[in-house]
């Protein structure tokens, strides 16, 4: 019992000790474990798997994906990071800019603004066409020019009393329709996301006058592309006490972990320690450092239960950027299973 | 999902040079099976994986968003 118990625990918890990290690696494939079933069966996983949706906000998403090997998790992390397609600023045409700010600093930071279009109503533009045609291109115009404020008091020294138009946001982008775009967008409106990002300082006499083209990219090209603010999964915590723990003890242990984590209760008198939700915990490992709590606790993590964080940019909501990615992944699959086919095998 | 085949001996990949996408991918079966039948059972079955997990994931939002709405009622 105790070594089938061992085996389980290899199995399916990464172990966190005290120098280092045991069973990292998934090991449950057929012929590894004698007596265990690891060839794949569709539907011992569709039994397993489970998706809890925990959290979710604006722009926000917390869930968990139970039941899935580390690889498959990880793929989704990583399209949502660098593969979702996105709208972003590439062609900046800078008609006039006598602003402080260098042109390519402008355009840099044009590019890095994120813009409200859905990239699924777009195409991706083709490799070598410079111009752009409404069906991958949007153009927005920034044009801007600052002036001295005829009726500021003669001793102020607030630029907002002094001059109009000195700070550049992103609210003075305007959207201007290419060829037959007004027609098959009527009701849309595309804008960046955010309205008040500062773009550049004017002083009178200053003006910027772009013309800007947004094209469909991803984020393996450039990360202005990202449609994530960031996406992260970390794994379920479990936290054993290998003994009963009591007394002053219960208290240290309870400081050693994130509050919440481990209550005490008070069983006949005696305070006695026990794991209330694992799920908060950060793994400080401080129970380490405490020679008397060393081998009382076990910390491990769940190998199968990922605990994912999304949060988006704006562009799109979070539970459709996951859609997106999963079904970018079927994608690559069938590219790859098309290929299989036409190409001859001998 | 290639290593979950129990007829597949071996299965390996490296990148033979950072600066080029190019991956070598290496199946060696038990003898008797050609080699690109666990490749094309390992894509079949990761799209299965993938449109499970979409329909799960779908099915979850749905249900999360119903249950709220019924909270702020």
């Amino acid at each position: 019992m105790a070594a089938k118990r061992g085996t389980d625990e290899m199995r399916d918890r990464v172990v966190l000790g005290e120098f280092g990290v045991h069973n990292v690696h998934t090991t449950d494939f057929p012929g590894n474990y004698p007596g265990y079933e690891d060839a794949w069966d569709r539907r011992r996983f569709e039994e397993a798997f489970r998706v809890d949706i925990i959290r979710e906000e604006e722009g926000a998403l917390e869930f968990d994906m139970v039941g899935i090997d580390a690889a498959i998790a990880n793929a989704f992390r990583r399209i949502l990071l660098a593969e979702v397609p996105t709208m972003a600023v590439e062609k900046v045409f800078v008609y006039n800019n006598t602003s402080i700010v260098q042109d390519e600093i402008l355009a840099h930071r044009l590019g890095l603004i994120p813009i409200r279009a859905d990239p699924r109503l777009f195409e991706y533009r083709n490799q070598g066409d410079e111009e752009g045609t409404e069906i991958d291109t949007l153009q927005f115009q920034l044009k801007i020019k600052c002036s001295r404020n005829p009726q500021a008091a003669k001793e102020s020294s607030d630029p907002n009393e002094l001059y109009f138009n000195h700070k550049v946001y992103s609210k003075h982008m305007t959207w201007v329709p290419l060829g037959n775009q007004t027609d098959l967008f009527p009701d849309a409106d595309f804008r960046p996301v955010h309205d008040d990002i500062l773009i550049a300082l004017l002083r009178p006499g200053q003006e910027i006058d772009v013309l800007m083209h947004c094209v469909k990219g991803i984020g393996k090209d450039h990360a202005k592309f990202s449609p994530v603010a960031t996406a992260s999964y970390r794994l379920l915590p479990d936290i054993t006490l290998l003994q009963p723990i009591e007394d002053e003890a219960a208290e240290m242990l309870q400081k050693c972990f994130s509050p919440g984590v481990i209550e005490i209760q008070n069983i006949k008198g005696k305070k006695v320690a026990r794991v209330a939700n694992a799920r908060l915990d950060t793994f400080s490992r401080e129970v380490f450092r405490h020679e008397g709590l060393k081998n009382l606790v076990r910390l491990a993590r769940v190998r199968n239960h990922y605990i994912f964080s999304v949060e988006s940019t704006g562009i799109l909501p979070p539970d459709v950027l996951v859609s997106e990615a999963i079904k970018i992944l079927m994608g690559k699959c069938q590219r790859f299973l098309n290929e299989l086919d036409s190409v001859p095998m001998e | 999902m290639v290593m979950k085949n129990p007829d597949v001996e071996f299965c390996g990949y490296c990148i033979t040079h950072p600066s080029e996408s190019k991956i070598n991918f290496r199946i060696q079966t038990r003898g008797g099976l050609p080699a690109v039948e666990p490749f094309r059972k390992g894509l079949n079955d990761l799209m299965g994986v993938c449109q499970h997990v979409l329909n799960t994931f779908e099915r979850s939002m749905k249900e999360y968003r119903a249950q709220r709405e019924e909270e702020m009622q």
